[in-house]
């Protein structure tokens, strides 16, 4: 069948299928919507989004993902819209004194997700999709030297971090007090067939948290350096340090702040490679044995969060640079975050799945005693009890950066997945710059001022076809 | 059962709306309020700090006799030593206006402003643009006498039941001829919050 054809079929069968949330398959959705990023096709990505979204009020979610297709897609103004609109409602929700009747829809709205599942409970996104929010809105305009309107989204980066901070101290203590009150003491380790290895794996667990990017802090030690504000360009770079002790990069920044300025010709160059998708969440089912008061033990089939690294972009460390190989230094990985997020927020998710596990266990307990001859000791499964499955997708998993200074003019970039591809030109104009590329599958979308004005969107993609 | 959890589902997505609970825009309560009240929102630096430090280093630097005659002063960058993103620009900036006005200084162009300044007198000399009887001339500005600078530091500590923040801000006057600090005052600010 031909691709546009089976797109337009798909766009169709989504727009009568859209609907509550509650069966809202994001996981699927999103599949088909980076699967057209992949082929280069951001039209085709942007027009699922849309189809996805058919109502008028747009969730946080349509406008994370349709920010981060238009940027891939170089529509950077128009990206900025998209995410200028996610952070009102981030900032919204972060800021509203909540009245009475909305108190008491939120409760609902959670209490029924604590009974029903978790996607009924209004998506309020990741506290690392919140920092990356803006972090990835100051990139956008990196990429066309605009360190001004960067300078305003990494202050409120750094700003909604610390607020991210003081909020989940004390809610993190507040749902081990609770689980302690209500005598839950499941750990994921117990949870039998759930994959703890990915939670446990050295890089989260050496994660300070899931909300704090080394990345974010040392870009904004870049960008506040670059405008003169060395005063505020070492609490970046000093940041980057204590989250990531381990990256002579970052202690590099530093040392380098009170050095020498640049020689007339010569620029400051900062090069972001963005490669692969943030990871899946997937719904895992696990038998969770549930002791009544009765004595009756009954297994109660629930449904926890998993994490599904993106696979699709190859890793690479290197890059050329006018045929000399550079080694990037990876400094970012969602993977990493987001289940370091997970992680962290078990204890709440198995609290609020438990509760389920209780209550359907109580039912068939009840059927149980009411006819003994048709006695389960095991629930049925209902197509509600499903995992939460919403997460920014569109968000680059991971990012890799090299600094070195160029002198102004013309040079050349290649990826070593790309080895077969014309290299990329590139203009450096300015004392300090950032370039910004994003790999993907088999392509890569170089965007901002550097790569050239007035391209269409095919001839800021590249790929190994090209030659 | 699916019957009992559909019959469920579907009170609570009429209760609920699908969980459409979003915050309602106007309806927020906003007010002006006293820009010298004291902060204490939280114990990171804030406004009040900013306005202690910059009204104690007036104040020991106005009245320490040093600056005779109005001397030129240019203000240096005051390096930031902690973890927390604080514009000590804001702080050099209140002590530099707050200088001026009590009358007992001037200041020349700081590192920052040096370039628009550069720019300005090229543009009046070299653009043919203006008439020449009101061309700003080159070579005419004023050399500082003395320059300031400074730096702030912090120690946090935390335990289960305390977070502690010390705040150490210090403060220079050079004289650039000699090289000698001719004047120097620290303040020491302390927050302690319990959680």
């Amino acid at each position: 069948m031909r691709p546009c054809l089976l797109l337009t079929l798909l766009l169709t069968a989504i727009t009568q299928l859209a609907g509550c949330a509650a069966y809202r398959n994001y996981d699927l959705e999103l599949e088909q919507t980076t699967e057209q990023l992949k082929q280069g096709n951001v039209a085709g990505s942007l027009a699922l989004i849309e189809a996805h979204n058919p109502d008028e009020q747009k969730d946080l979610l349509y406008y994370f993902e349709k920010g981060a297709v238009l940027s891939a897609g170089g529509e950077l103004p128009q990206s900025q819209a998209a995410w200028r609109s996610a952070e009102q409602m981030v900032v919204e929700r972060q800021d509203t004194i909540e009245t009475t009747g909305d108190k008491l829809l939120t409760a609902m709205g959670n209490h029924w997700g604590s009974i029903i599942n978790d996607k009924l409970r209004r998506y309020d996104g990741y506290d690392y999709e919140k920092v990356m929010l803006t972090t990835q809105m100051a990139l956008n305009q990196l990429a066309v030297n605009d360190f001004d309107g960067a300078r305003a989204d990494i202050k409120k980066t750094h700003e909604r971090e610390a607020l991210i901070a003081r909020q989940r101290e004390l809610e993190y203590e507040r749902v081990e007090e609770v689980a302690k009150q209500q005598g839950v003491r499941v750990h994921y380790k117990d949870l039998q067939g759930y994959p703890v290895v990915m939670l446990d794996a050295p890089a989260v667990i050496a994660l300070k948290n899931g909300y704090q990017s080394a990345f974010s802090h040392y870009l904004a030690g870049f960008t506040y350096e670059a405008l003169g504000e060395k005063n505020l360009a070492a609490p970046g770079y000093r940041h980057a340090i204590e989250l990531r002790p381990d990256l002579p990069f970052f202690q590099q920044a530093l040392r380098d702040l009170d050095s020498p300025g640049l020689k007339g010709d010569e620029s400051d160059v900062l090069i972001i490679v963005q490669s692969g998708l943030a990871p899946a969440r997937s719904s895992l089912r696990v038998p969770y044995p549930v002791k009544l008061a009765d004595g009756q033990v009954i297994v109660a089939n629930i449904s926890f969060p998993v994490m599904v690294p993106d696979t699709s972009t190859r890793s690479f460390s290197q890059i050329g640079i006018d045929g000399r190989q550079k080694k990037l230094i990876p400094v970012n990985s969602i993977t990493d975050m987001s289940l370091r997020t997970l992680r962290d927020d078990m204890p709440g998710i198995i609290q609020r799945t438990t509760y389920r596990a209780f209550l359907a266990a109580d039912v068939q307990a009840t059927d149980n005693r009411r006819d003994p001859s048709k006695a389960s000791y095991v629930t049925h499964w209902d197509g509600f009890e499903q995992a939460d499955t919403r997460t920014w997708r569109t968000l680059p998993n991971l990012t890799q950066v090299l600094r070195l200074r160029l002198k102004k003019g013309e040079h050349t970039l290649t990826l070593p997945h790309l080895n077969s591809a014309a290299p990329l030109k590139i203009r450096i104009d300015q004392n300090r710059q950032v370039i910004t590329l994003r790999a993907l599958g088999d392509r890569v979308f170089a965007n901002g001022s550097a790569f050239g004005p007035g391209k269409t969107v095919a001839e800021r993609v590249v790929n190994n076809l090209t030659r | 059962m699916f019957a009992r959890f559909s019959c469920i589902a579907v009170i609570a997505l009429l209760a609920t709306g699908c969980a459409n609970t979003s915050p309602t825009l106007g309806s927020k309560n906003i007010s002006y309020g006293d820009t010298k009240a004291v902060e204490t929102v939280t114990n990171e630096f804030g406004s009040t700090d900013l306005q202690m430090i910059a009204e104690s280093m007036t104040r020991s630097l106005a009245q320490s006799g040093i600056l005779q005659g109005r001397p030129v002063v240019q203000v240096y960058d005051v390096k930031n030593k902690t973890s927390e993103y604080i514009d000590t620009r804001e702080i050099t900036t209140s002590i530099k206006t707050q200088l001026m006005k009590t009358g007992v200084a001037r200041f020349a162009s700081d590192n920052n402003a040096m370039q628009s300044q550069v720019d300005q007198l090229k543009l009046q000399n070299q653009s043919g643009l203006y008439k020449k009887s009101t061309v700003a001339k080159t070579g005419n500005m004023v050399a500082a006498k003395y320059r300031i600078e400074g730096s702030i530091s912090s120690i946090v500590k935390r335990s289960s039941d305390y977070k502690d923040v010390f705040y150490k801000f210090s403060l220079q006057l050079i004289d650039v001829e000699s090289g000698l600090a001719e004047w120097m005052d620290e303040k020491e600010i302390r927050k302690t919050t319990e959680r």
